[in-house]
């Protein structure tokens, strides 16, 4: 890395962004393209991605809420939260596109590999988050609801769940955005959806196709992130 | 009124929490089914100890303590429950569910006595719903009934934790300085209410106060604790001035002459 390098590169990356504009915005299929117009494909690899960050994110809030509870220290025995803490602790320590890369390997190429790799993400990071909702509950109210001989479903489902509730929504919402994002680069491991297209299209080296999909990505996550504003105000 | 029947037998009982000198050490102390038990003494002389002793949530080191003819830490888990869940408690800072509305507060002290699956759902029976509802009316919130309890003021907010421990059934209630977060007007209300409750239903009460005037003017019995031991047990009116100047000497936190001025009595105060 030095700066002749940089300088030189200039007239490299002005190329470049003049490759990719215009977007390709063409409907008609013809056969001198590698693949299909990327605003035939869009809407279809669109579903696909939102399906693989819905799904994930939905597996993975189901386990991290299990996880949460038992692994929140003011809720269960030393021996119980401790290992579950470990294991959310490794869980979010690989990063999304390598777990990604290795289900692809393990169960195949597609969405459900991404599924995979999204929910395992979710758990680790959510699992956390939940748990130390969970952990800021007074110990008070649990003691109340045990007063009452309530058992531990019951003292979770009445001393802890409204009040953590709100957060554990916003905290959710908060992760299926993320997800979205996420899922889009995913298909550089092979992943189906929205980042497989792009790195379909820029291998074959159609860069208009590209910024295209490049567009439909931004438009979708900030879709994404003023529907989730608007239920976070809902909600509140 | 004379009781003859022990609801809580206690013997030999010391509690220690780490190799300090013990918390709590009382030889025998036995308190009647339906009594109004109050507990006085200055703040670390074992009040709190000695009830969470009776609820079996903390362990004596040594000695017993049996409530019902049942030692809770012998006992079978069943029975242990059984019994532990007739065991109310009403706290200082009240320990409501604040997101939750005063029914649901409420119902949660029938909890242990449901069936486990529907109330997970949010089911509650009929007779659940009976229950709670009765124990609403008697400490007269049915106005607020559906309204969250963070809602409601610090006097309110008790009356929704006495409300919850009579929906237990309890045969004892254990107030731990019940009133030591609200206001004079406030004490004097949900002391009533506690009284009325517990003569009532002749549950046993054992309450810790901080004032010891107000245990004199409430208490059928008074019990009073100094360095975890157990220094007055008679009725109020054996309480002099003088007992309790040797009591809580080397504790001048207290004013002992008077009952601080009430500024509004308990009858006008909005239920």
């Amino acid at each position: 890395m030095n700066v002749t390098n940089l300088v030189r590169s200039g007239p490299r990356i002005v190329e470049f962004l003049d490759r990719m504009y215009p977007p390709d915005l063409a409907w008609s299929d013809d056969e001198t393209r590698p693949f299909a117009p990327p605003l035939r494909l869009a809407a279809g690899v669109v579903a696909v991605t939102l399906q693989i960050s819905l799904l994930g994110t939905a597996l993975g809030v189901a386990v991290a809420l299990l996880l949460g509870f038992l692994g929140a220290e003011n809720l269960t025995p030393h021996w119980v939260h401790h290992p579950i803490k470990i294991v959310l602790a490794l869980l979010r320590s690989i990063p999304v596109i390598l777990l990604a890369l290795l289900f692809v390997a393990a169960v195949g190429l597609g969405a459900f590999p991404g599924v995979l790799a999204i929910a395992i993400h979710s758990i680790g990071m959510l699992g956390k988050l939940f748990a130390e909702e969970c952990e800021s509950v007074s110990g008070g109210l649990w003691e109340a609801m045990d007063s009452s001989g309530a058992n531990w479903l019951q003292k979770v489902r009445y001393a802890i769940w409204p009040q953590v509730a709100p957060q554990i929504n916003s905290l959710t919402l908060f992760r299926l955005e993320m997800n979205i994002r996420d899922s889009a680069v995913l298909g550089l491991v092979g992943v189906a959806g929205l980042g497989l297209w792009i790195e379909n299209y820029r291998r074959a080296f159609d860069y208009a196709s590209v910024s295209t999909m490049v567009i439909v990505t931004m438009l979708v996550v900030l879709a994404v992130d003023q529907a989730s504003f608007l239920i976070q105000r809902h909600l509140k | 009124m004379k009781k003859t029947l022990t609801m809580i037998n206690i013997e030999y009982l010391e509690v220690s929490y780490g190799r300090k000198a013990p918390a709590l050490s009382i030889d025998q102390l036995q308190i009647g089914r339906g009594e109004h038990v109050a507990v006085i003494g200055p703040s670390g002389a074992g009040k709190t100890t000695l009830l969470r002793s009776i609820k079996g949530y903390v362990r004596p080191s040594q000695g017993k303590i049996e409530v019902a003819g049942v030692n809770l830490w012998t006992a079978r888990r069943r029975e242990q429950r059984q019994i532990s869940r007739r065991l109310g408690l009403i706290y200082q800072q009240f320990h409501l569910a604040p997101r939750l509305t005063v029914l649901q507060n409420v119902l949660c002290g029938t909890l242990g006595a449901t069936s486990r699956w529907r109330s997970l759902l949010g089911c509650f029976s009929a007779e659940d719903l009976r229950i709670a509802w009765s124990a609403i009316r008697e400490v007269g919130l049915q106005e607020q009934v559906h309204q969250r309890a963070d809602t409601l003021s610090g006097g309110e907010q008790q009356r929704v934790a006495v409300a919850r421990a009579l929906a237990q059934q309890p045969s004892v209630i254990i107030a731990d300085e019940p009133v030591s977060s609200l206001d004079p007007a406030w004490t004097e209300d949900v002391l009533k209410l506690i009284a009325t409750v517990q003569s009532r239903h002749d549950v046993t009460l054992v309450m810790s106060l901080h004032q010891p005037h107000l245990a004199r003017r409430f208490a059928e019995r008074v019990l009073a604790l100094r360095n975890g031991r157990l220094v007055f047990d008679g009725p109020p009116s054996a309480l002099s001035d003088d007992r309790l100047e040797e009591l809580y000497r080397g504790n001048n936190v207290i004013s002992l002459d008077r009952a601080p001025n009430t500024t509004r009595s308990a009858e006008a105060t909005p239920a």
